[in-house]
């Protein structure tokens, strides 16, 4: 069911989330998704006397990177495994005030810092479509809880496209809103100029409802927006006529799978026929290459330096040693897995005073002229398109991809200009291909989340795909 | 960029306040070579005249607030999440033998 089902509701329906807990608890053999699971019964008597909000009784899981009060949230890290936050992060109040019942905390990539799923502490998280494949990363264990239709909305961070490419293999909506729309106080952080805050559904309506929800100004995130938050689901309108869809032909061309290119295309009559404009755009070729390094860099340095407060002595689980720094060292060694302690290598290496102009804030430079190619390009369209990935989910075991084809740099990689400009971008499933989900990703402008979402309902009617997933076998 | 050997790497991440072992500090080695051809095409891009972007958005979001009080946490909730505290304190072993 979708959250709009779950909301023709009279009063309060407990079983929506005792259904929820039964089947999160059943996926786990299967799926590995879930690295705490929460007990519905207190928050379920606690909203008897709680006015109806916009998710009043609506099962809900968080990615294990959202702090909950009194309730373990590891990150998926072995160092934070036994915390256990003192206070909520701003969406968890938000989405209790609305009614939400928060079922468990999803496994994600260590840290946040892949885009498999393979980091977690718990172990992979496997896709609800084939087990034998990866759901991606970082929010892995949320899109997957969404896929096998166990809730209609998880929430998830993206700081790369840790949203975006998890919601394409698993076939349901990934929605990361403009930078600052969404607080991200009591986010454990990845990189801070990078990081959002999205979510996953399986229907635009619900993604509309679920940005109503959590958006708006809160003052303990600096980068928080002070504008207003639109009715979104109010504002949901199917006519597209005249929209402006500029195809980013860098990635298409990029693309070697012709079935996803099929689908793509039947993607773009469908929106032509309901009265869009499209048009294909090239960016620079050069700053496209160079999108992945820039992207590297400047989230591993911010990594490295807001991971430094994990050390075993001010909380996370502590290694034996004779000597504060030892205590430190013990502990960050243990506590780390081998992927994140290379990564802050690098970010370290980055950092470096005769490095850092050359490499860092070169970085940041290019991140400039990356986002004002993109501005340049949205000046003139609604949108740009693009498949959100090249095919459907990897297996578990391929990791061989040759990272410096324009296949892997540019294909595999180019959601982060969401990121790098901070507007707002979404994944919706296109179709399947080789029986895995792909799906498409819609960039607009800065706030504009309406118009994107208005496109993404014109592509959601095309393809048929609302609440579209895939149920775990009784 | 220079090649750096496995040394380099885990005197490095010693720094950092963390080991590496004999195989990851190779597994950078290799990474590192990879990394080195794509920062290559990071590097040449020109950028004279560019001014570093820090965040998506340069509009004002931080303000002058009011000096009140608010969002307290108490010091036993600052402390209660620390593997050793005693009297108020963060405990670690002692410095001076």
């Amino acid at each position: 069911m979708t959250i709009q089902e779950m909301r023709k509701t009279e009063g309060l329906n407990r079983q929506f989330a005792e259904t929820a807990y039964e089947k999160a608890q059943a996926s786990q053999k299967v799926l590995n998704a879930v690295v705490t699971l929460i007990d519905p019964k207190e928050q379920l008597d606690a909203l008897e006397d709680q006015p109806q909000g916009l998710l009043y009784g609506v099962p809900v899981v968080l990615k294990d990177n959202v702090c909950t009060q009194g309730i373990r949230t590891t990150a998926s890290s072995r160092i934070l495994d036994n915390y256990v936050p003192i206070y909520n992060a701003h969406i968890v109040d938000k989405l209790k005030a609305a009614g939400a019942v928060i079922l468990a905390k999803a496994s994600m990539d260590e840290l946040a810092m892949g885009g498999t799923n393979l980091t977690a502490a718990t172990g992979p998280v496997h896709n609800p479509y084939d087990p034998s494949r990866m759901a991606g990363g970082s929010s892995g264990g949320s899109a997957a809880l969404v896929a096998a239709k166990i809730v209609p909305l998880a929430i998830g961070s993206d700081t790369g496209d840790s949203v975006r490419k998890p919601a394409s293999f698993c076939g349901v909506v990934g929605m990361k809103p403009t930078y600052g729309r969404i607080s991200r106080y009591g986010i454990i952080p990845y990189a801070s100029s990078l990081d959002h805050v999205g979510y996953f559904t399986r229907s635009v309506e619900d993604a509309a409802i679920a940005l109503e929800v959590l958006a708006g100004r809160d003052d303990r995130d600096m980068t928080s927006s002070f504008r207003p938050v639109p009715h979104y689901r109010e504002a949901l309108n199917k006519d597209i006529r005249g929209k402006k869809v500029a195809v980013l032909k860098n990635v298409t061309d990029a693309i070697d799978q012709p079935e996803t290119m099929a689908l793509f295309q039947k993607v773009l009559e469908d929106l032509k026929k309901k009265g869009a404009e499209i048009v294909e755009v090239t960016l620079d070729e050069k700053l496209l290459k160079a999108m992945l390094p820039t992207y590297y860099l400047i989230a591993n340095c911010e990594a490295t330096a807001n991971h430094s407060n994990l050390d075993g002595i001010r909380f996370g689980v502590q290694q034996q040693g004779d000597t504060a720094e030892e205590i430190m060292i013990h502990s960050r060694t243990a506590g780390f897995g081998s992927l994140i302690r290379k990564r802050f290598v690098i970010g370290s290496y980055g950092l470096f005073v005769e490095n850092q102009e050359k490499l860092f804030r070169q970085a940041q430079r290019v991140r400039r002229l990356i986002v004002d190619e993109v501005k340049r390009v949205l000046d003139e369209a609604d949108v740009l398109i693009a498949p959100a990935s090249r095919c459907g989910a990897p297996k578990l075991d391929d990791v061989s991809r040759d990272q410096l084809t324009d296949g892997y740099l540019i294909a595999e990689n180019f959601m982060v200009l969401g990121n790098f400009t901070g507007y707002p971008s979404c994944t919706v499933p296109m179709g399947m291909v080789e029986g895995m989900p792909v799906g498409v990703n819609l960039t607009a402008k800065a706030f504009d989340e309406g118009n994107l979402l208005n496109l993404c309902l014109a592509i959601e009617e095309g393809t048929g795909l609302k609440d579209a997933g895939k149920e775990m076998a009784e | 960029m220079e090649r750096k050997d496995a040394a380099y790497f885990k005197k490095l991440a010693h720094n950092l306040m963390f080991d590496l072992s004999e195989e990851e500090a190779e597994d950078i080695v290799q990474e590192f070579e990879t990394l080195t051809r794509q920062l290559a095409l990071l590097e040449a891009i020109d950028t004279t005249g560019v001014e570093e972007m820090i965040y998506p958005f340069e509009e004002e979001t931080a303000f002058l607030r009011e000096d009140e009080i608010s969002h307290v946490i108490s010091q036993k909730e600052a402390l209660v999440n620390a593997p050793k505290a005693k009297q108020g304190h963060f405990v670690v072993p002692r410095v001076v033998k």
